[in-house]
């Protein structure tokens, strides 16, 4: 076997749609129509995304080759066969969607430049390339599937308790698409800020800093507990030659639920890991993506594979229920798509072996518990006392959070969890709460530098 | 199938304990790195708790999970002060209080003093 080199970016070539230039960047928007961006809320106002972090993700080349918000034809053959225009492998519907009235306010067509304004500033553009309607309700449920349509691995209808499905269901029905520009560049609030890697840059860090060759991606919305933290460290056994040289931790960073934790503790969290030596820095980093998690259990893992694969990993891990909630999916869908493939969402093959598809190797990985018995945190598929096992149950842990005990080590590390306790006394609440959530709501993640827009 | 409650026991809540039946009692997990003690709750009675509590649900060990921390600690405070662990009904005779008390939990749970 050769050795595993750094696999290009997806579609070949990292999308860099951020405009540095300040002078460049005032050219472009001179005279465009203004648009203040808008979070998408539930009927009660509970807000479940915001388009901004799709721009950011878009324009930094997370989700390379997409450039922007797809056109009509492209929007239906991500539907049928998670495929881009381009044929490159695509798993999400990516759209800027607007209201009826707000269409008919902005008074925009086909041809236009419409400046994106967030917190009052000028921030991004969309070129608009085509303007339609779609109907939310169909384009949610075809995002995530249906029991008789994908058969291999939808178990139940979605329904409205999915947050993914809802947030394709609360979009807006007119869809401006074409490609973004970021035009005044966002400056990350701590501690988001030395979190923040976009794919040049990653790759760029993987290459010359840390001297890595193989990088195994890891995806959390969590706090790591220590079944997590050997998650990471067996699943790095693989490689080629030798076990990968990296570990890289990327959060997704989004629309949050009750009862998650909060962002900053997330990335501190894991931070600790690596701070403090459970898995040293110089085989460890942790990073975020901005995204509002849609629960799309082997969808998402397509889509964790194109952001991974372009911020320079060779391999990703993947647990069964991978970015699940609720019993929608077999709980195995992502290890079943990425082991032999799931035809009805168009992979006859796992999304690696079919063409224009991703170069990132999957590893897909059991459960770990800690075993009375082999007195260790033992693998699933190794550790024979099955009756014994004690499970790193993420509810029991918040139980004993909100009870204010401190974790044993060896199911919690103690950085860790004075890292959940550092943001638990800033927002005094350990979890996400409905305050939290306004709060984020408000003052996202970045702040906006002052941008004058000229006149025309 | 009857559900569980497993009640923590940090070292103030050990302390109560002791030396009674009850520490025979005891669960020790993660190589004892963890003390609990665990109340079964009969079917019919985890489904009350599940609808006084919206966020609360059944882990798939079995486990009654996101409850309020005033529940837990009913619990406990129950078992402690019959020296036994069939003390679910007694917990349930004072659910009004515990609702009460884990409204304010939506809000505001004291962080533990650690520095
Ligand atoms: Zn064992």
């Amino acid at each position: 076997m050769p050795l595993i080199k750094t696999p290009p970016p997806h579609g070949g070539k990292l999308v860099d749609r951020v405009v540095k230039k300040r002078d460049i960047a005032e050219k472009m928007v001179a005279g465009c129509p203004t648009f203040e961006l808008k979070p998408t809320t539930l009927p009660d106002g509970t807000p479940i995304r915001h388009v901004y972090r799709e721009i950011m993700s878009v324009c930094y080349g997370f989700f390379s080759p997409v450039e922007g918000s797809m056109v009509q034809n492209e929007l239906e053959r991500v539907l049928n066969e998670r495929r881009l225009l381009s044929e490159w492998i695509f798993p999400y519907p990516i759209l800027f969607d607007i209201s009826e009235e707000d269409y008919k306010a902005l008074d925009v067509k086909e041809g236009d430049r419409l400046l994106l304004m967030l917190k009052g500033q000028p921030f991004a553009t969309i070129d608009i390339e085509e303007i339609y309607k779609i109907d939310p309700t169909d384009v949610a449920t075809r995002t995530f599937g249906t029991p008789e349509k994908n058969p291999e691995v939808v178990r139940e209808p979605f329904n409205e308790k999915h947050p993914g499905y809802m947030i394709y269901k609360m979009h807006k029905p007119v869809i401006l698409a074409g490609k973004y520009t970021i035009v005044n560049e966002p400056k990350f609030k701590e501690p988001f800020d030395r979190f923040w890697f976009p794919p040049a840059k990653c790759r760029e860090v993987i290459k010359n800093e840390k001297k890595w060759r193989t990088v195994i991606a890891h995806q959390t919305r969590n706090v790591p507990h220590v079944g997590h933290e050997m998650l990471m460290k067996c699943a790095a056994y693989t490689g080629d030659i030798e076990p990968c040289h990296g570990i890289l931790v990327n959060a997704i960073i989004g629309a949050k639920r009750r009862g998650d934790y909060p962002d900053e503790a997330i990335l501190e969290g894991h931070e600790a890991v690596n701070k403090y030596g459970y898995i040293k820095p110089e085989r460890h980093m942790v990073t975020f993506t901005l995204w509002d998690m849609r629960y799309g259990n082997p969808i998402e893992s397509l889509l964790h594979g194109v952001i991974r694969q372009n911020m320079g990993c060779t391999h990703h891990m993947f647990g069964r229920d991978h970015a699940a909630v609720g019993e929608y999916y077999d709980m195995y869908a992502t290890q079943i798509l990425w082991s032999k493939g799931i035809p009805s969402f168009g992979f006859e093959a796992p999304p690696n072996e079919v063409d224009y598809g991703l170069k990132i190797i999957p590893q897909n990985m059991a459960e770990f518990w800690y075993c009375p018995i082999c007195q260790e945190i033992a693998y699933s598929e190794s550790c024979g006392h099955t009756d014994a096992k004690q499970k790193f149950s993420g509810s029991f842990l918040r139980g004993m959070v909100a009870e204010g005990v401190f974790p044993p080590r060896v199911v919690m590390r103690p950085e860790v969890y004075k890292a959940i306790v550092k943001w638990w006394k800033v927002y005094n609440y350990p979890f996400v709460n409905r305050k939290y959530l306004d709060m984020k709501n408000k003052e996202l993640e970045i702040d906006l530098p002052a941008m004058e827009v000229p006149k025309a | 199938m009857p559900h569980y409650i497993s009640v923590i026991l940090d070292d103030e809540r050990y302390s109560k304990i002791k030396g009674t039946p009850l520490e025979e009692k005891i669960t020790y997990l993660f190589g004892g790195a963890l003390r609990s003690l665990i109340v079964e709750v009969p079917e019919e009675k985890s489904e009350k708790i599940l609808k006084a509590f919206d966020k609360a649900r059944i882990d798939s060990r079995g486990y009654i999970e996101d409850i309020p921390v005033a529940f837990r600690r009913a619990v406990f405070e129950e078992i402690a002060k019959a020296k036994s662990l069939d003390v679910i009904d007694k917990v349930l005779e004072r659910l009004d209080e515990i609702v009460e008390a884990a409204k304010k939990e939506d809000e505001y749970i004291p962080p533990p003093e650690i520095e």
